[in-house]
């Protein structure tokens, strides 16, 4: 069991995000040698925690959008629920034409900042709000269309099995290309950026898959979205 | 390297150029007032009081976005950041334990986290060089609004950039780059061509001093 100023230099580094995964391993271990029972390591979590916490405060506070705290307000206390249909049944190739319909017709589609009403938003970007499971949390996409790359941003996103995953599935045409792998966090959610070219893609979709992360789909989705250019 | 180019094209504005920042400070504020009031907006919430939400939002939202903003250098991803933090409130109040520390520290340290957590995710597949879309950083401008929404706050600035003010250059530069930058201490030790060790040090001894001039402070 190592001393109180090695988990000390560890617990403040990962206060302000700066230790690696091998690290924050590291300090997962030494914090269970010492047991939950650790009054001294609970004190210099609380404590570097705080500082951390408040470091925030050296910076402006910046303008934040009506439309966006609204938005967050009103999704908050379930007046307005997240725009979502389940997707039932059939083949991934069968819901393609579904997938689309959806995206005319239910108002997934927020067009960067002509419909957000944020100036901040770049102009080009294209937030895509996946249509699929209500009781399956949110799944959103962002990208700037012509530039590669996609960010998934998922929330409230139940946890699954430990041997499941949730999988990204890009469609060119009718032929699905794996674009990412991820778990929800704690608390649900989800960040993963996809490193990918966009060029051709039409339809984005999620599966629940074995951790092993496949080439093909193997269920049905659970979320789909359109990708335009 | 990747991490590079990203501070290349954001040079580390260091944040003591702020307006303000170096304006006088003396003893630890007394904030027990403002963050009392914070504690009643969680009790509220805890028994689904919207009212209580809207006015913890109206109150952090701004501070939260700037956090978020400066990590993640998209405004749109920013807002997915804020949002899943505040809405993680409102569904788990209960998450928050006083004993543990203050509302503003709870909530931000979401926040950041959520960011940070963000960029590295990315930073393991490709760091992407898309920051054309930060602006400035814009002071809030309802100033009616403001009044009540920022008790308590415009001291905690102070304090806060005072104790990183009185850091020694070499400390604030480390804390500053892992905080505000997202960068992690093998990548800020690369960066700045400096064993890890020395990272290490420099990390600890900083946040040591910003814990003595921090967390000391009322609650």
């Amino acid at each position: 069991m190592r001393s109180h100023e090695h988990i000390e230099e560890l617990i403040a580094i990962r206060a302000i995000g700066g230790l690696d995964a091998g690290e924050l391993d590291e300090l997962e271990r030494e914090m269970r040698e010492h047991g939950p029972d650790c009054s001294e390591c609970r004190r210099l979590e609380d404590e570097y925690g705080e500082v951390a916490g408040r470091l925030a405060f050296a910076l402006e506070p910046v303008a934040v959008p009506d439309a966006f705290a609204e938005r967050t307000i009103q999704l908050a206390l379930g007046e307005r629920e997240a725009p979502a249909r389940r997707a039932r049944g059939g083949s991934l190739r069968a819901l393609i034409g579904v997938a689309a319909a959806f995206a005319l017709f239910a108002g997934g589609w927020l067009i960067g900042g002509a419909v957000t009403g944020d100036p901040n938003v770049p102009p080009d970007a294209t937030v895509v709000a996946l249509q699929g499971d209500p009781g399956g949390g949110t799944f959103t996409a962002a990208y700037q269309p012509g530039q590669s790359g996609l960010y998934l941003l998922g929330s409230n996103v139940p946890a699954l099995p430990e041997d499941k995953v949730y999988e990204l599935w890009l469609f060119t045409g009718d032929t699905p290309a794996s674009a990412v792998c991820g778990t929800p966090s704690e608390d649900g959610s989800l960040f993963e950026f996809v490193d990918a070219s966009l060029e051709g893609v039409g339809l984005m979709a999620i599966t629940v898959e074995s951790s092993s992360c496949p080439g093909a789909p193997t269920t049905d989705p659970i979320f789909l979205g359109e990708v335009t250019a | 390297m990747p991490g590079e180019e990203r501070t290349e094209r954001w040079p580390l504005v260091s944040l003591l150029e702020a307006p303000d920042a170096r304006a006088s400070w003396g003893p630890p504020v007394t904030i027990d007032l403002s963050d009392a009031r914070d504690r009643d907006l969680v009790q509220r919430i805890r028994r689904r009081d919207g009212e209580a939400f809207r006015g913890l939002f109206g109150r952090y939202a701004p501070s939260a976005m700037a956090i978020a903003r400066r990590v993640v250098r998209q405004p749109f991803l920013a807002e997915e950041i804020v949002q899943e933090a505040f809405l993680a409130v409102w569904r788990n109040p209960e998450g928050y334990d006083q004993a543990r520390g203050s509302v503003r520290a709870w909530l931000m340290g979401m926040v950041h986290h959520r960011a940070v957590d963000l960029v590295r995710r990315e930073e393991s597949q490709r760091r992407r060089a898309e920051e054309s879309q930060l602006t400035e950083t814009t002071v809030v401008e309802d100033p009616a609004a403001q009044v009540v929404d920022e008790i308590g706050l415009p001291e905690e600035r102070e304090a806060v950039r005072g104790a990183l003010a009185e850091l020694p250059p070499e400390q604030r530069q480390v804390i500053e780059l892992m905080y505000f930058d997202g960068l992690s201490q093998s990548k800020i030790a690369e960066k700045l061509s400096l064993p890890l060790g020395t990272v290490k040090s420099r990390t600890l001894l900083g946040m040591r001093r910003l814990r003595g001039r921090l967390a000391g402070m009322e609650r």
